[in-house]
């Protein structure tokens, strides 16, 4: 009877005008903000906080998921200067990790491609 | 680009119910990301709507359409044989414009086993008349001959079960079971029925250092007794020169006992010394093992997560984009 809709943890609310990613800027810390990411969990905010510590110019990264039946995580990003902006270090892990992923895929398919070479015949072998 | 990464894969073995590969020169991260991937936001289909026209059978209608749900749904692309990728053939069925349903976004099985009927056609012999036979997932007529039920994971399992497919249920005489059942696009997510295997893991590739200056020290007794403490017989004793090694298979079997270290630390002549051989866990080495339900190749599984997080990652990019550009 109360129980939320399943599907409400990874599609957004259109009807209460749900953005998938709002930025606030830390009043308190220079140079540093935090990003809400609606509708996403661990899977995404791992991947995005790992690869953002690997970039020199950032200070300080970090996320929360708040709690297991609320769909959003906050992600923390502090730049080491102000020449750079919280929004571009993320926006390039972003394409960072699109890059590896797509590197992946072709590895992948390659290494599949070579293993079935190497370990079938061939034609009126199933799969 | 900057910081990206440059990861290696290796298959160990692919089966079409299970493949297993190791991934190297990547983080944690993205490990986990394809494991999560892979166990809950891969598409598949799964019967989602049931229409009873009779039941009559000992099991009530929500228990079998809940058992109709858990059975997994195999797409077979036109040119290939076993089950593949469904995202593009199907749309999920909150994009699709039409009504309710429609060939686009779903796929419709029908299901009609009547005992008295079934009996006569299979001509079972008069003093069997009585005993229940199985309704199976055999007995469900797909409307696209692209999309059947997955009834066996191997030629194995199928040689080895007496049903023709997954059994559903037991009816006897006088039972009959009709139904329409609809199968739609989804993610494990919003229930477990769509989730596309069975066990989806990955463990770390072990990085086994073994001290030749400490273990020198040792008598070939404590040596042999190293060796024989590990329960996933990582170690062995060279023949020819008499010192521990590391043995072949070490990273398919290491379990990262404590045991070594409890024997080491009471063969140490002092605590503070170093240890002779260790055991970690490699930070950028995986060994993947991903076993499927039968409802895709277990290869189909681990491209389609691929590619679901180059969508994510692609979605999450236009949307920076996106905030960058209205100023925050």
């Amino acid at each position: 009877m109360n129980a939320p809709e399943r599907a409400l943890s990874f599609l957004l609310d259109e009807d209460n005008n749900e953005q998938k990613i709002t930025y606030s800027a830390d009043t308190k810390v220079s140079n540093a903000g935090t990003f809400t990411i609606n509708k996403e969990d661990h899977t995404i905010a791992n991947l995005l906080r790992m690869q953002l510590l690997r970039d020199p110019s950032v200070r300080f990264v970090g996320y929360i998921h708040p709690h297991p039946l609320v769909h959003r995580i906050d992600l923390k990003i502090q730049t080491a200067s102000s020449t750079v902006a919280p929004i571009d270090v993320l926006q390039s892990a972003t394409e960072d990790l699109a890059g590896e992923t797509d590197h992946l895929t072709t590895q992948m398919t390659e290494a599949i491609h070579k293993w079935k070479k190497e370990n079938q015949s061939g034609i009126g072998q199933f799969n | 680009m900057p910081h990206q990464r440059f990861p290696k894969v290796e298959i160990l073995s692919i089966q079409p119910h299970e493949i297993q590969f190791i991934l190297s020169d990547t983080d944690t991260s993205v490990a986990n990301a394809l494991r999560r991937i892979m166990i809950a936001e891969v598409p598949t289909l799964a019967i989602d709507l049931v229409e009873f026209h009779e039941n009559t059978t000992v099991l009530n209608d929500e228990y079998i359409a809940h058992r109709l749900g858990l059975i997994p749904i195999k797409y077979t692309p036109p040119d290939s044989m076993g089950g593949g990728d469904c995202n593009g053939a199907f749309l999920p069925h909150r994009e699709c414009v039409c009504y309710e349903r429609c060939p686009r976004c779903s796929v419709e099985f029908e299901l009609d086993v009547n005992f008295d009927v079934a009996v006569r056609e299979r001509q079972v012999p008069e003093h069997e008349r009585c005993l229940p036979f199985t309704v199976t997932s055999a007995d469900l007529r797909s409307n696209n001959d692209l999309v059947q039920p997955a009834h066996f994971l191997s030629q194995e399992e199928e040689g080895a079960s007496h049903d023709q497919g997954i059994s559903i249920v037991k009816i006897g005489p006088g039972q009959h079971l009709k139904l329409k059942a609809i199968a739609r696009m989804g993610i494990s997510k919003e229930h477990a029925k769509w989730s596309p295997v069975a066990v989806a893991t990955y463990r770390f590739f072990p990085i086994i250092n073994i001290n030749e200056e400490a273990c020198s020290t040792l008598t070939q007794d404590q040596k042999q007794q190293l060796v024989d403490v590990c329960p996933d017989r990582i170690l062995e004793i060279d023949p020819v020169s008499g010192k521990i090694i590391v043995s072949e298979h070490a990273w398919e079997t290491a379990t990262f006992t404590e045991d070594l270290k409890i024997a080491q630390n009471a063969m140490k002549k002092r605590p503070e010394d170093d240890d002779f051989v260790t055991v970690e866990h490699s930070t950028d080495r995986f060994i993947f093992s991903v076993e499927g339900t039968g409802a895709m190749d277990a290869e189909e599984i681990v491209m389609s997560s691929l590619r679901v997080l180059k969508d994510r990652l692609h979605y999450l990019g236009n949307m920076i984009e996106a905030l960058k550009e209205s100023g925050m």
